[in-house]
Formats: structure tokens, sequence, C-alpha cells
């Protein structure tokens, strides 16, 4: 559905985009995670054929974006970061103005936009002004937007910024159910949970790079010590700290002032047990114990060092 | 073309939804023709109405009357003395000129022959008596006249007055063409403060429409839209017929107006059909001009409402052109509404058709072009 090889580009001379590759199948969803300004919206307008690119090739569908452009746009949808309605109008001249302007003709826009406002759950809210609704709901009519030609393809780039929570449900329940009946999604997030939620594969992007991409299974499994036991023990034994490390499924030990000691593992569970055996071997009495799961934001933070959201 | 309609459309929708635009559209021009025109003086003639009864009906009698009716401030109703009663008691005059039997006599011997009849506190009677003063002072060396020729002539005094008089008649014809003619300020008062009012409103109006595009701009709509199957000349020309069409609704709208209420009179359809459509390419072209050259709303109001006031000022909207300096006036034609208000000027003052405008239309049109060829070529669509 969707190729891009080894994308590139650059504002002023400055690299935004440092050569992205990465291939979606039809009817798959795919998640791209990344914190902000890593370049995510930069290689959506790309995508969709905003902005031109500097090097590389996309491809939608077979067609080489940039140069068959109106038969691209007829088959994708793309639902911007920011709210692009009119918001002295309704809910409905919204919609309506949106599938006329994917080519639906003024019948079939009015029964499509009654349609999406049913998918979007604001079929009460039809003629009210985008002014008067709340973050959530402009969101929603957001997204209704993209959805009126039933795009093969739909884009969304950060579709869940500044809303509340039950908004965000609705709208991730939506994509989901969206994509269960065949369409191919490519959401957009620096939520971790919101991708691990939707998204069978996805790739995670940062100062314009692919740091991993894979299905979920691949990335934890590339979480080499992502899962962390946090101990609090009465005294730092430094011969039980040099044993600690010499444990087959102990990445590595960091001690942390306060007896704490974290001790990050391969994979879990099992290996718990070993170092509770080697504790009580070594007359060591372990005050605390916490296990730590790995997740994307683990994933992150042990390939940049940072934090998703800082 | 249907995605071009669909945009125009849209825009004209979302532009008469907004209650302030009527404001700009409407309510602001005719309040400055309003206040303006009457400033300026009106030519829609507020007269004060006063009833004439000529008792005597001779030649000198019936020069007075006629004198008096040439009045432009004060309309005189010729009636019989009975009449005259009834219509003052009915408050349909302000008061009663009454012309006497005996009146060429008691000129003669300077007589008072007139008799002004007003009721108490009539606010405009020294105006009255004034004018019947002056008429009588100048039909008093008529008077003399008479009866020096008589002499010489050896002819009856009423008929050497009569023919002094007939000649007179042709040299007030002279004087009539004069007062209405092209000296001094061809169109003043509610005329040219609508045709003023109107072209100014008209740019507010353009400039309110422009903001509208920049803030869907800035807003990422046009974004959006080029992620649709649209192309840049589909949207350029649906904001420009948008624009296009409210500029027509919006002079249509005050040309009705403005008749109805000020009774103004807009001159050769023909000829205005022409002006207006050239003047809005002119004022649609400045619209997108601006917009194409600033990032957001905020620019675009100070730097079109600044272009705005002081062109219009520079090309004789709010004050005829004729009264400013030389050098100004020179200036003034590099502005479009100089040429404009030319225009205007020759279809409602001098009756002119289109024929006659066809230099402003000319200059008009070289504005357009220029103005739509910025805009179009340097659009920002992001
Ligand atoms: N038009 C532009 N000109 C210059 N720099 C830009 C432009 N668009 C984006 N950038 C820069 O590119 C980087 C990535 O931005 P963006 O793609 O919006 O990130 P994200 O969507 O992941 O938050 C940021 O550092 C941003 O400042
Ligand atoms: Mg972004």
């Amino acid at each position: 559905m969707l190729t891009l090889s080894n994308v590139k580009k650059s504002f002023d001379s400055r690299e935004i985009i440092k050569g992205v590759s990465l291939q979606i199948e039809r009817g798959e969803s795919f998640g791209l995670l990344g914190p902000n300004g890593a370049g995510k919206s930069t290689l959506i307008s790309m995508i969709c054929g905003l902005i031109p690119y500097g090097a590389g090739e996309i491809r939608i569908d077979g067609k080489v974006v940039g140069k068959q452009l109106k038969e691209i746009k007829q088959i994708i949808g793309v639902v911007p970061q920011d709210i692009a309605l009119y918001p002295s109008m309704s809910a409905m001249d919204n919609l309506l103005f949106w599938g006329k302007m994917y080519g639906l003709s003024g019948k079939a826009a009015k029964i499509r936009a009654q349609e999406v406002l049913e998918i979007v759950g604001l079929a009460d809210r039809a003629k009210g002004r985008i002014e008067t609704f709340s973050g959530g709901m402009k969101r929603r009519i957001n997204i209704g937007a993209a959805l009126m030609h039933r795009p093969q393809l739909l884009i969304m780039d950060e579709p869940t910024v500044g809303i509340d929570p039950q908004s965000r449900n609705h709208i991730l329940e939506t994509v989901k159910s969206l994509n269960e009946q065949g369409m191919t999604v490519i959401y957009t997030s620096h939520y971790m949970e919101e991708v691990e939620y939707l998204c069978k594969r996805i790739a995670i992007i940062d100062e314009g790079k692919l740091i991993a991409s894979g299905t979920k299974k691949d990335l934890s499994n590339r979480l080499a010590g992502g899962t962390v036991l946090k101990l609090t023990v009465d005294s730092l034994h430094p011969l039980f700290i040099e044993e600690l490390k010499t444990l087959n499924s102990v990445e590595k030990v960091i001690v942390k002032p306060g007896e704490e000691i974290d001790v990050h593992l391969h994979s879990k569970m099992e290996m718990v047990a070993e170092v509770i055996l080697l504790a009580s071997r070594s007359g060591i009495h372990i005050h605390n114990m916490q296990l730590q799961e790995a997740n994307l934001e683990t994933l992150f933070l042990q390939l940049t060092g940072r934090t998703l959201r800082e | 073309m249907k995605k071009v309609i669909t945009i125009c459309l849209f825009e004209i929708k979302r532009t008469f939804k907004k209650k302030s635009a009527y404001v700009i559209m409407l309510g602001m021009p005719l309040l400055f023709t309003f206040l303006f025109g009457t400033l300026f003086g009106s030519d829609a003639e507020v007269s004060f109405q006063i009833a004439l009864v000529d008792e005597e009906q001779t030649a000198v009698s019936q020069h007075i009357v006629q004198r008096l009716m040439l009045d432009e401030m004060i309309s005189y109703n010729i009636v019989s003395g009975h009449e005259a009663k009834e219509a003052l008691a009915n408050h349909e005059v302000q008061g009663i000129v009454m012309l006497e039997k005996g009146i060429a006599e008691k000129l003669r011997n300077g007589e008072p022959a007139v008799r002004f009849q007003h009721p108490p506190g009539m606010s405009t009677a020294p105006l009255v008596k004034q004018q019947v003063n002056q008429v009588l002072y100048s039909i008093d060396v008529y008077a003399t006249a008479a009866t020096v020729g008589s002499g010489y002539l050896n002819e009856d005094w009423e008929t050497v007055y009569g023919k002094l008089s007939k000649n007179e008649g042709q040299i007030q014809v002279w004087t009539e063409q004069r007062t209405s003619g092209s000296a001094g300020n061809p169109m003043m008062g509610v005329s040219y403060s609508s045709a003023g009012f109107s072209i100014m409103f008209v740019m507010m109006m353009m400039l309110t429409m422009t903001g509208a595009l920049i803030e869907a701009r800035q807003a990422g709509i046009w974004s959006r839209l080029f992620t649709t199957p649209v192309t840049r000349y589909q949207v350029l020309f649906g904001y420009f017929l948008s624009f296009f069409i409210v500029g027509w609704i919006q002079f249509f709208l005050l040309i009705v107006l403005s008749t109805v209420l000020f009774g103004v009179n807009w001159g050769s359809p023909g000829g205005l059909l022409l002006l207006i459509t050239t003047l809005l390419l002119c004022v649609v072209g400045l619209g997108m001009a601006i917009a194409s050259l600033v990032k957001t709303a905020e620019q675009q109001n100070a730097i079109g409402t600044l272009v705005i006031i002081s062109t219009c000022m520079l090309g004789g909207v709010y004050w005829p052109i004729s009264l400013v300096p030389d050098i100004m006036q020179k200036i003034a034609n590099f502005v479009p509404q100089t040429w404009a208000m030319e225009a205007f000027t020759t279809l409602i003052a001098e009756s002119g058709n289109v024929g006659d405008i066809l230099l402003p239309i000319a200059v008009l049109f070289g504005f357009a072009i220029v103005f739509l060829s910025v805009g179009l070529s340097r659009m920002k669509y992001a």
C-alpha cells in the first residue's frame, strides 16, 4: 500500500528527515511513535504530497507521490494535526464541504455525511457550529471529514492531542473498527499506549530517523534489559553485587543511593526467583521489591536515553 | 468547475453568516453617506414650503414670482389667497408670501408691497424675508430703469418693464446653468458620499473576506484542501469568484438603498455595470495581493486598513479631489479610487454614458491586472 525508500528532507539546509524507509501492507494498522519535533508531521506531509521530498521515493498503491498525485489523493484520507475545519459553520456543512472537495456529488455527500456522523458518534450534533464544540468533538469531526470519500488509506497525525479521556477512547475505538473493516491506517502519536493499543506494527522515530520498527513482539524482544527489578536492601554488600552481575538473566546492575539496586533483566518472572535466592544466600535482607515491566516507553528510553514526553 | 463553485458558494455562505458583515457591508456606508452627505450640503433638496399668492398678476408681480421660484432652498407653491390660508392652518406650508394688488405702484413709491405671513417662532422666517427683500431690491433696479426708459421711449411704464424683465429671463437661464453645472464642485452632498463610501466599504468588505481567507490558511484548512484532489487554481478561482459576487451584491444593495433613502440618481445602468465590474476586479485584486504578501490575519488587517483609508483620502472618496493642492491631485492619479470617483461623477452628475468613462475604466483595468497578477503569482499556500 505504502512504501518509503530512503526518504530525506531538509529545511534551510537542516536535515529534518534523515533517510526513512518503511513498508505498510494493505489492511494494516501502522503506528508511528515519536516525541514532539521528531519529524512525524513532516513525514506525513511528504506522504500526502503537501511538501516535496528531498531524496528517495514514496509510493502509494504503486503510484509515485509527486507524479500521480491526483489518483493518490483520491484514495487517501488525511486527518491533520490541527483542527482544519471552518469554526463558524455547522458540523454538517463542514462534512459536506470536504466530501465535495473529494469529488462527491451533493446527494452522495449528504448521505455519506449522515453515515460519518454516526461513525464518529455526533449524529445528534449535525447542525451545531464547530466553534461551539468541545475539543474532543472537534477532533471527531476532524476525523470524520477525512472519511467522507471512504479512503483506502487513512493517515492520522496525532488525532487525540489535547482531549478528554472519553473522546480519546471513542476515537481509538472508531479507528480500530475502521481498520477491522479493511481500512489501512497510519497512526501518528507520541502516546505509546495509543499506538500499542491500535497498531500491529510500530515504528519509532526520533530526530528524523527510524530507531526501531517491527511488530509489538519484535520490539519487546529488542528490549534487552527492559524489565527492571527494583530492590531496596538493608546493606549493599559488594560481593552480592558482583554475584548479581554474573547471573545469566541479568543485563546490568545499577546501585543507587539509599540502599537501592536496579537490576535490569533480559526477560522476566522466572529470573526474579534467582535474584531472591542469591540474596538470601548472601545474607542480604530485602526490604522492598518492585518489578517494572518493559514497554515502548522503556524501549525509547533505552534507545535514546530520553523519555517520549519531555 | 464544480469544486470552484462549491468553494465559492461556501465562502459566500460563510460571509453572510457573520452578523458583523452586514454592518460593514450596508450599515456603515449608509451611515457615513448620511453624515458626510448632510455635512457637504444636500443635493436632494431639503426645502421649506411657502405658499405664494399673486393678487396682482401683472408683469411686475409675475417677474417677482419668477425670481422667487428660482431659489433652491425655499420651495414656493403658487396658490390663491384662500388656499394659502388653509394650507398654513393645516401646516402644509410654513408661511405665506402675498404680492398685494397695486404692487408696481407701491414699489415706485417705495412703499412696502409684499406681505409675509408666518406663525410666531418660525425658524426660517428670516431666511424667507431676506430672500424676498433681495428679489425686491433687484426688481427695484428694473422698476427705476423702466421709469427712466418710459420717459425716453415715450412708452407705457408697464410695457418697458415687461421688455426689460424679458431680457433678464435669458440671463437667468444662464445663471441657472452655472449653479448646477460643472463650476466648482460638480457633485456634492449625498450623491458624492454615496459613491465614495460605497467604494470605501466595498474595499473594507473585501478586507474582511480576505481576512477570512488568511484565517483559514493559518488554521491549516488550505493545507488540508491540498490533501484532497483540488488544485491551487480551483481554490484561488473559487475565492476570487466569491469575493467578486459578494462585492456585486454589496454594490447592488447600496445603489438600491441610497436611491430609496437619499434619492441618489446613479445614472446610466450600462455605465454602472461596466464601472462596478472593473472596479471590483481592481478591489478583489488588491485584496488578493495583500493576502499574498502577509502571513497572519493581524498583519493583513493592519496593512489593509492603512492602505484603504489612505488611498481613499488621496483618491477623493471623502471630499472632492478638486479641494486638495495640485501636488496631491497629481499623486492621486496613482490611486484607483481617483479614477473610480471620476467615472462615478461622470455618470451621476454629468449624466454620462459608457462612452464617457472609457478612460477611467481602462486605468482601473490596468490596476486590476497588476493587483491580480501579484495576488495570484505570489500567493502563499501554507
Ligand atoms: N516548514 C518548516 N521549516 C523549517 N523547519 C521545519 C518546518 N516544518 C517542520 N520543521 C522542523 O522539523 C522538525 C520536525 O517537525 P515535525 O515534523 O512537525 O515534528 P512532529 O510532528 O514529530 O512533532 C522540527 O524541528 C520543526 O521545527
Ligand atoms: Mg506533528
